[in-house]
């Protein structure tokens, strides 16, 4: 909406100002990498970083979270009695800094699948209290990256604010009253002139090269890619190596899928209900009662992974499921990616089509 | 070090979150009756706080909590028709929960949510005949649905019902099955895979009762409830009757977490068996690659 | 309200330490009881009372004399439930089963006592009798323990997590050991520990036994890549298994050299030098 400045000297006083009034998350240093983490210190955020092992969906989404709270207990008759309060997890006002653009398109699926339908309060009252601080990527994070390929290399309107690192300043384009408000508050900004702008036109443009595309096709292609190769001998391949570790799920920005289980107190009376990430890719996810497992082989959990990333939340939602930010191939052991992925049901389909290139 | 990172949870207190309650928190219900129905099944009615209609359509389920235990789909036994301040659940005893249900007994609570999901669409099937195979446990959102028609009899045409079970044991609602079968509007066939020395009645698969029957392919719907094993041969014998994919309807069974088509496990192709389904018509299935 | 179950302990061959995870659960759960009576505990309490409904049985079956204890434990108990990895899979006393007994026994007690201590390839005690539940882990968790517990308490049958160990792992947002050069069997390694070994850096070592999809062969080319040799991956593979391998027979994914030591056929010239053993004692 308006683009200002903010010198890059002032990012400390911007982060402490805010601190004051938010739990501030973001990209901090670790032994190994980075991850998104309360910053306790300002110095200790870092704009630049390639990638963390998990996306920032962790605060949209906990790993644990707890839903409600039971007590139950006998009544005078002998009958089981049961009460239940809901509790809403780690709602607080949150600044998520530093989003990449590719998990920024995670939030905006994460969005359509809490809010769409049925409301999702608990996500709700989280969401409603968290805003989004963006950051321009102007290089790719790795080799695993393909965000070029997914067009995700440009924000989608989920940010309050969103920052370009420009020489010596950041442009910072406001994206809802809550970032505009949020700027004129804590941060010491000033309207970007027609100098600034420029050179942030020519920092984006220059942007693209620095990215390479890794698929044989268009991202548009996919969901009749997938259609057609539902029944291709590459799943085959890949159940065979897959270690049904379920990482390649539990790192990716737009997987929401999520287990219940009860907790209960030592006293065997209290306790909480609670909602814990889950993978399609373990072996008891589709799993029934009467034993029958819906997608027993691993090949077929992988091949559904794969229709959910490229067709069917594109069926349900409009977006892809997938946002090109490398994670799973990063955490996969035995290197199955979804560039190569989709790349041999490309090739397959090729040599199905004309045997004698094979 | 590594794994040093600050704990997630900064924040577990409880709250209420704009006075609103949530969709995960189920409705404390009593049940009124419990009586056991087979070696492997059991049917409890519940009541809603303040004696509250259900308001659910044959085929559609509940998710039943037990807090300390979890939570999962169960069919509604009851007809809409016979639904009033209490519904009925035939509940098999399958799994973890469905185990500690078995213990209930009348006066203890359970939790309810719902009721999720489409159930059969009976605009659509009044006027026509009837023909519903149901194969175990699906007898009982059968019944849902048969008890509909019976208790709307004028409005559908031909009832019949082709009944499968694995053995004379688990043969659901056999004082039922013994007045329908006393009634001149509803025809009924039952069938065992593996009889007993007891057992007059037919033998094998349920698709053996069906060159026993005749209808019109013109005016009837088929339905059928049951295991995959199950449905996928029914379906090919009501192909054989003449019916054509959108006149036939089943229901399937998935994993179910949350009834609210956010959890994932029921998701057929696209869809979530807990919102879209679990009824289908074989149409619809039959474009899920996952679904037969 | 109706009388607490009756709890016991007992320990066969093990280091007690599972034992000693069930008195830490105590002293921050001391709720659990209210729940239950411990009634036969030699590691933490002097009384004792020979009747009881749940057994809680440490350590791995050993030689002959320990059958006839597990049988007189299962016959009076209701529920048995093998307590950590020694009782749950064999344990790291499964370890000497790649090499003739009695050659281990020379090693361990040397040549003038080697008879005085009878000793035969360690087994995990459902090998012996029926066990209705298993606390894996060596040691046990605590938590886990404590869940276990309640499940049967509410007359529910326990029930182990069955996925691989990455999956808590990777909620941890640890960074992969393999991937940092570290060897790790998470990967084939069932989940519930929550990945206690790997958060503070150190690889699992499969202690709570195999998941249910193992996907052995590409577990072995994760190792490889480490550089390490067959035999290393081997001695990886059976360090808390061996007993789960052995069962396996010509289908144990080991090298050809490993599949030897299934039937205890190991040269001697393969145990570990005085020194380098004593380093470790």
């Amino acid at each position: 909406m308006t683009l200002y400045i903010l010198p890059k000297e002032q990012l400390p006083v911007f982060v402490d100002k805010l601190k004051a009034d938010f739990r501030v998350v973001g990209p901090v240093k670790t032994e190994t990498g980075f991850a998104f983490d309360d910053i306790k210190q300002a110095e200790q955020l870092k704009l630049d970083y390639p990638t963390t092992i998990l996306p920032p969906k962790k605060y949209f989404l906990p790993q644990r979270e707890v839903l409600f709270n039971y007590h139950t207990s006998i009544n005078e008759k002998g009958a089981r009695q049961i009460d239940t309060e809901p509790v809403f997890q780690d709602v607080q006002p949150t600044i998520i800094f530093g989003v990449h653009t590719c998990d920024m398109t995670g939030i905006s699926l994460y969005d359509k699948v809490f809010l769409e339908g049925f409301k999702d309060e608990h996500y709700l009252a989280r969401r409603e209290q968290i805003l989004i601080i963006g950051i321009e990527c102007l290089k790719p994070c790795d080799d695993a990256s393909f965000c070029k390929d997914m067009g995700t290399l440009t924000a989608p309107p989920v940010y309050d604010l969103h920052m370009t690192e420009v020489e010596s300043r950041y442009l910072i384009d406001t994206g809802s009253e809550k970032g505009e408000e949020l700027l004129q508050k804590y941060g010491e900004v000033k309207l970007a002139t027609t100098d600034d702008i420029r050179d942030l036109s020519r920092t984006l443009s220059a942007k693209w090269p620095r990215f390479r595309h890794r698929l044989k096709m268009s991202r548009d292609q996919l969901p009749s890619l997938l259609t057609i190769n539902y029944g291709a001998i590459t799943w085959d391949h890949l159940g065979e190596r897959c270690l049904a570790c379920g990482s390649c799920t539990n790192v990716c920005p737009t997987c929401f899928c999520f287990d219940v289980q009860d907790e209960l107190d030592i006293n065997m009376q209290d306790g909480q209900r609670t909602r814990l990430w889950d993978s399609c890719q373990l072996h008891e996810f589709a799993l029934v009662a009467g034993g029958h497992n819906f997608r027993e082989s691993k090949a077929s959990r992988i091949r559904h992974r794969f229709m959910r990333k490229g067709k069917y939340i594109h069926q349900v939602h409009d977006i892809l499921g997938c946002t090109g930010c490398g994670r799973c191939e990063r955490a996969c052991l035995v290197n199955i990616t979804i560039p190569g992925t989709l790349n041999a049901l490309h090739d397959e389909m090729q040599l199905d089509a004309n045997p004698a290139a094979g | 070090m590594l794994g040093t990172m600050t704990p997630l949870e900064t924040t577990t207190t409880p709250r209420k979150y704009n006075g609103t309650s949530s969709i995960y928190l189920p409705t404390v219900a009593t049940i009124t009756n419990a009586y056991t129905e087979t070696a492997m099944e059991k049917v409890f009615t519940v009541r809603l706080p303040g004696g509250e209609n259900l308001n659910h359509n044959p085929g559609q389920f509940v998710m039943v909590s037990i807090p300390g235990v979890g939570e999962a789909p169960i069919s509604v036994m009851s007809s809409p028709s016979r639904t009033g301040e209490t519904f009925d659940l035939c509940i098999r005893k399958a799994g973890d929960l469905t185990g500690v249900l078995h213990d209930l007994v009348p006066g203890d609570q359970i939790g309810i949510r719902g009721p999720f999901g489409r159930g059969f669409p009976l605009e659509v099937f009044k006027g026509k005949d009837i023909l519903v195979a149901p194969g175990g446990l699906g007898m009982a959102p059968a019944r849902s649905l048969i008890d509909e028609i019976l208790d709307n009899r004028d409005q559908y045409g031909r009832l019949i019902v082709l009944y499968g079970a694995r053995n004379p044991a688990e043969i659901l609602f056999r004082d039922t099955l013994r007045e329908w079968r006393g009634r001149d509007d509803i025809d009924l066939l039952v069938t065992v895979d593996h009889p007993d020395e007891s057992w007059v009645g037919h033998i094998g698969v349920i698709t053996r009762l069906f060159p026993r029957v005749q209808i019109n392919p013109f005016n009837t719907v088929g339905i059928t409830i049951g295991p995959p094993i199950m449905y996928r041969f029914v379906i090919i014998e009501m192909l054989g009757k003449g019916l054509n994919p959108t006149q036939i309807w089943m229901s399937f069974e998935r994993r179910m977490k949350c009834g609210v088509g956010k959890c994932g496990h029921c998701q057929v192709n696209h869809r979530y068996s807990c919102q879209d389904g679990p009824a289908w018509t074989y149409a619809e299935a039959l474009a899920f690659e996952e679904a037969l | 309200m109706p009388a607490k179950p009756k709890i016991a302990f007992f320990d066969f061959s093990s280091c007690e330490g599972c034992q000693l995870t069930v008195i830490d659960a105590l002293q921050t759960h001391l709720g659990l009881l209210d729940q239950v009576e411990i009634v036969q505990f030699r590691e933490a309490m002097t009384e004792k009372q020979d009747t009881y409904q749940i057994a809680f049985v440490e350590g791995s079956c050993t030689r002959e004399a320990d059958e006839d204890r597990l049988r007189a434990i299962r016959k009076q108990a209701a529920v048995v439930v093998a307590l950590g990895a020694c009782a749950h899979l064999g344990g790291v006393n499964s370890m000497k089963n790649r090499w003739a007994i009695g050659n281990v026994q020379t090693y361990v007690y040397g040549e003038k006592n080697k008879e005085t201590y009878p000793s035969y390839p360690a087994r995990p005690i459902s090998a012996v009798i029926n066990v209705d539940a298993a606390i894996p882990g060596c040691p046990i968790d605590r938590f886990e323990f404590l869940h276990i517990v309640q499940m049967m308490l509410q007359g529910r049958v326990p029930k182990l997590p069955d996925y691989p160990l990455c999956v808590e792992c990777k909620l941890s947002e640890n960074a992969c050991l393999n991937t940092l050069g570290k060897p790790c069997l998470g990967p084939i390694t069932r989940a519930g520990c929550n990945a206690i070994c790997t958060t503070y850096g150190d690889g699992c070592e499969g202690c709570r036994g195999f998941a249910p999809e193992p996907n052995f062969e590409y577990m072995r080319e994760i190792l490889r890549g480490h550089g390490l040799s067959e035999t290393e991956i081997d001695a990886r593979f059976t360090m808390f298994n061996h007993y789960q391998l052995q069962q396996m027979g010509e289908d144990a994914p080991l090298s050809p050299e490993g599949l030897q030591s299934l039937n205890g056929e190991l040269p001697t010239s393969t145990f570990a030098a005085p020194k380098e053993a004593e380093g470790h004692g």
